[in-house]
């Protein structure tokens, strides 16, 4: 038989088929064996992101099989400069990134800062989700949301950066409640605790799990849950007036549940992207995890992959009517 | 205040050879983390983290917070050897630790902020103790008004500090609170000057610009000069002489020392005024209470020695409200807090009440780092000395190295590396020409708390703020210290107008 002859050609090509495919397997499955992954997060190091990522990247490492995952701090700019960082970085699923959800807004009303699509991350999932709570101090003459709704002078509420989530869901919320806030920006983390300890600023906006201690302590007091459920404290969207009120709650409400999310750059290799949702679920499901995460005091909700992608696409899928509110509510004009 | 506590405490740092031999480990990591420009206490503890992950909390807590304490003491090596700050609130020491090095004082120097850094720890812990009872009226009586104040209080040292020429001085001085402009407008959301740079949204990186206006023009200079940073020969003993000498200068001026210790916990103390605040509010009052001013930018020891004690000392008074508040007293402090939650210790109001013991432990462990710093670094310093004899074609490259790799570190953005070739380059004409440069620093540093907090207090209270007690007492303040430094400047001219005669 000639060596050339069409049966024999095909014989050649099915045995290296058959040995290649285990191979073709490992090589997909194993793709991360001394690989290292970078974890990019936008804050600087030691706040809360920084702290998921640290905990959750130490179990990806596990569970891929990778050599190191190292987490590679990329502060400014409100988390933009690691959003962008991340969108920009190689997508071999080397890479992956969190930052704030609240760069939602900032695609909404057209932020130039955001120089790329979320829609097109490679959404891998996200960590936390919590419902926002108002609290106010106890030296504040408002002690529940009806005196807050009656208010005639405006009432000082803190901030922190302008566009950041807390300004965003304060203006948001006082658009759709008709409250008689005055925002004062510029309160970082816990600053904004102390100036409410000092009298000086009436309330804030901010996670339910956040302001614990300071209730605990007896330095103030929940008057509002928006898309939680809080026994003995009332629901934002009970005092929603209208649709456009309902609409504004419910989109404050998403934005809680999107905490602390996960993704990878666009155009990730579908393969790469399903090893990491895999071994991010896995993670997020490991007792060990869930243990080390309650002594840290970090809550643990998570939601993966498309369920995600689902929840940013509909947070991004707003009416013009829908944008034009938010972006005049986030409009620094209308302090 | 419980004496058995506190000696209890005591106890649990030094009996345990665990505890001992975190603190013989913590201390030169610490150290280094200092001295290398742009790495810091911050990434110190952030690569640490992984470390005491896991370790008995209390164990983790002392290794974290015994490193953290003695970063400024290494600081002060490459600040006092080079000119080049070894982190942000180290730069007060170039002033004067750089041209002592170079009139051959570099041993003297070096033993000066050794012995200061020491001191000032040990004080600052002190403090720490004596104020607690204090702690949370004090902290919460600086507000918004009080906030404006003491930074408009701080930027009245560019006069003090403007050296021969009040104009030049004022003029570099409002230059860098321009500088401190340039960001994101904190109230607006709109740019200003950032050219569509994200990398400026939060303004011009500090540890760039000090490195790029003290390090830099030496280099250059020294280039341009030839020959070595110390211009005097000595004779080869003079290391270790002249580290004792320095210390014993530190002893010497026994008031200045306590003075900015105590400055330096208080406004470490209270969160949101900044590390490199206190070093150069305390660098002006020394220069304010000396009585020759002049000799300061020189080489004045106690150039050194003011703002070495209040870089360790503000250390300790940063805890407190970190450890009772939950609220971080410095950028470190939050990630301390951070490392803190993560070992299982819970800061905040609840503390007082559950946890004194880890208090009294931290305090004795920051307060032993400290000692032991010293004591340690004693054995090496006057070798370090002999670097200021290197010859200058071999020492720029390196110290331009450290220099890049600082600002990179920092921020780890590139476009910082072009903002420090050009505000070095700034740096060396102002040095060619005898423009001050420290005012430079402080409108920087001191502008964004001057704008946040104007804006705060006017929102607040509009613009009566001022009238509030604590404004009206550092309003005082500043009228007192601008009086100072007016009747002074007369004397002096009357002098010069005697002598002439």
């Amino acid at each position: 038989m000639r060596l050339t002859s069409h049966k024999v050609r095909m014989a050649i090509l099915a045995i290296s088929l058959a040995f290649s495919a285990p191979v073709l397997w490992g090589v997909v499955n194993g793709y991360y064996v001394g690989k290292n992954i970078t974890y990019i997060v936008a804050t600087n190091a030691g706040g809360g992101y920084d702290a998921y990522a640290r905990l959750i990247g130490g179990h990806l490492e596990q569970k891929l099989n990778a050599e190191h995952v190292i987490i590679r701090n990329v502060p400014g700019a409100g988390h933009y400069i690691g959003a962008n960082t991340l969108a920009r970085s190689r997508p071999d699923g080397l890479t992956i990134g969190t930052f704030n959800a609240g760069l939602i807004y900032g695609q909404l009303t057209g932020n130039r800062a955001l120089r790329f699509d979320l829609r097109n991350l490679g959404w891998i999932g996200k960590a936390a989700g919590e419902p926002r709570a108002m609290v106010v101090s106890a030296r504040c003459a408002i002690k529940t949301i009806d005196d807050l709704i009656a208010a005639e002078e405006p009432v000082a509420f803190s901030g922190a950066g302008i566009g950041s989530a807390s300004y965003a869901d304060t203006r948001l919320l006082s658009v759709a409640l008709g409250l008689n806030i005055k925002i004062i920006p510029g309160y970082q983390g816990t600053e904004s605790e102390m100036a409410m300890m000092r009298g000086e600023i009436c309330g804030q906006i901010g996670s339910q799990s956040s302001s614990q201690g300071f209730v605990d302590a007896g330095y103030g007091s929940y008057i509002l849950t928006i898309g939680g459920d809080m026994v003995g404290i009332p629901n934002a969207m009970d005092y929603a007036g209208d649709e456009r009120a309902r609409q504004i709650v419910q989109l404050i409400s998403n934005m809680a549940e999107l905490g602390r999310i996960s993704a990878a750059p666009p155009n990730t290799p579908q393969e790469q992207l399903e090893a990491l949702r895999t071994a991010y679920r896995s993670a997020l499901e490991d007792p060990a995890l869930l243990e080390t995460a309650s002594r840290m005091g970090r809550p643990i909700e998570p939601a993966y992959g498309d369920d995600v992608r689902q929840l940013v696409v509909g947070a991004l899928d707003q009416t013009p009517e829908s944008i034009q509110i938010i972006t005049r509510a986030l409009n620094a004009d209308a302090l | 205040m419980e004496i058995s506590g506190i000696l209890n405490a005591l106890i649990t740092v030094v009996g345990s050879p665990t505890h001992v031999l975190l603190l013989l480990i913590a201390v030169p990591v610490g150290m280094f983390f200092g001295a290398i420009p742009g790495l810091g206490g911050k990434l110190g503890i952030v690569l640490a983290i992984p470390f005491v992950f896991g370790m008995d909390p209390l164990a983790g807590a002392i290794f974290l917070v015994a490193m953290h304490s003695v970063v400024h003491t290494g600081g002060a090596i490459p600040s006092i050897l080079f000119g080049v700050p070894g982190t942000g609130p180290d730069a007060a020491t170039v002033v004067d630790g750089l041209p002592m090095t170079r009139s051959g004082q570099a041993g003297r120097a070096i033993g000066a902020a050794l012995g200061a850094s020491g001191v000032g720890g040990v004080i600052g812990g002190l403090f720490l103790l004596a104020i607690m009872p204090l702690l949370r009226p004090v902290v919460l009586a600086f507000g918004p008004a009080e906030f404006f104040l003491l930074a408009l209080f701080g930027i009245t040292f560019i006069a003090m500090l403007a050296g021969d020429s009040l104009i030049k001085g004022l003029l570099v001085g409002l230059f860098g609170l321009m500088m401190a402009f340039v960001n994101l407008d904190p109230q607006t959301g709109a740019q200003r000057y950032t050219f569509d740079f994200l990398f400026l949204w939060d303004g011009i990186d500090i540890i760039t610009a000090v490195l790029a206006i003290f390090a830099i023009p030496e280099m250059i200079a020294l280039g341009v000069a030839g020959g070595s940073i110390a211009e005097v020969r000595q004779r080869a003993s003079y290391g270790l002489q002249g580290v004792l000498k320095g210390i014993r200068d530190v002893f010497r001026h026994w008031g200045l020392t306590i003075r900015t210790s105590v400055i330096g916990a208080f406004i470490g103390m209270i969160p949101g005024l900044g590390g490199e605040a206190a070093s150069w509010i305390c660098y002006g009052h020394a220069v304010q209470s000396s009585k020759t001013p002049d000799r300061f930018g020189k080489g004045a020891v106690e150039g050194v020695i003011a703002p070495e004690t209040a870089n360790n000392s503000k250390e300790g008074g940063s805890l407190l409200p970190t450890l009772f508040f939950g609220v971080p007293g410095s950028s470190g402090m939050a990630i301390l807090l951070g490392a803190f939650v993560m070992l299982g210790i819970q800061p905040g109001p609840s503390l007082a009440l559950t946890g004194m013991d880890i208090v009294w432990t931290l305090i004795w462990a920051l307060m032993i780092a400290n000692i032991l710093a010293v004591l340690m670094f004693f054995a090496v310093a006057p070798s370090f000395s002999y670097l200021s004899y290197v010859r200058g074609s071999l020492l720029i490259p390196f110290v331009f190295t450290l220099t890049y790799l600082g600002s990179y570190l920092s921020h780890r953005a590139w476009e910082n590396l072009v903002l420090l070739t050009v505000l070095g380059t700034l740096g060396y004409l102002m040095k060619r020409h005898h423009w001050p440069r420290p005012p430079f620093v402080i409108g920087l540093i001191l502008g964004p708390i001057v704008e946040d907090s104007f804006h705060k207090a006017t929102a607040l209270w509009g613009p009566l703020f001022i009238l509030r007690p604590g404004a009206m007492a550092l309003m005082a303040l500043i009228i007192i210290s601008f009086g100072i430094y007016f009747w002074r400047a007369r004397n002096k001219k009357l002098k010069k107008a005697q002598n002439a005669v």
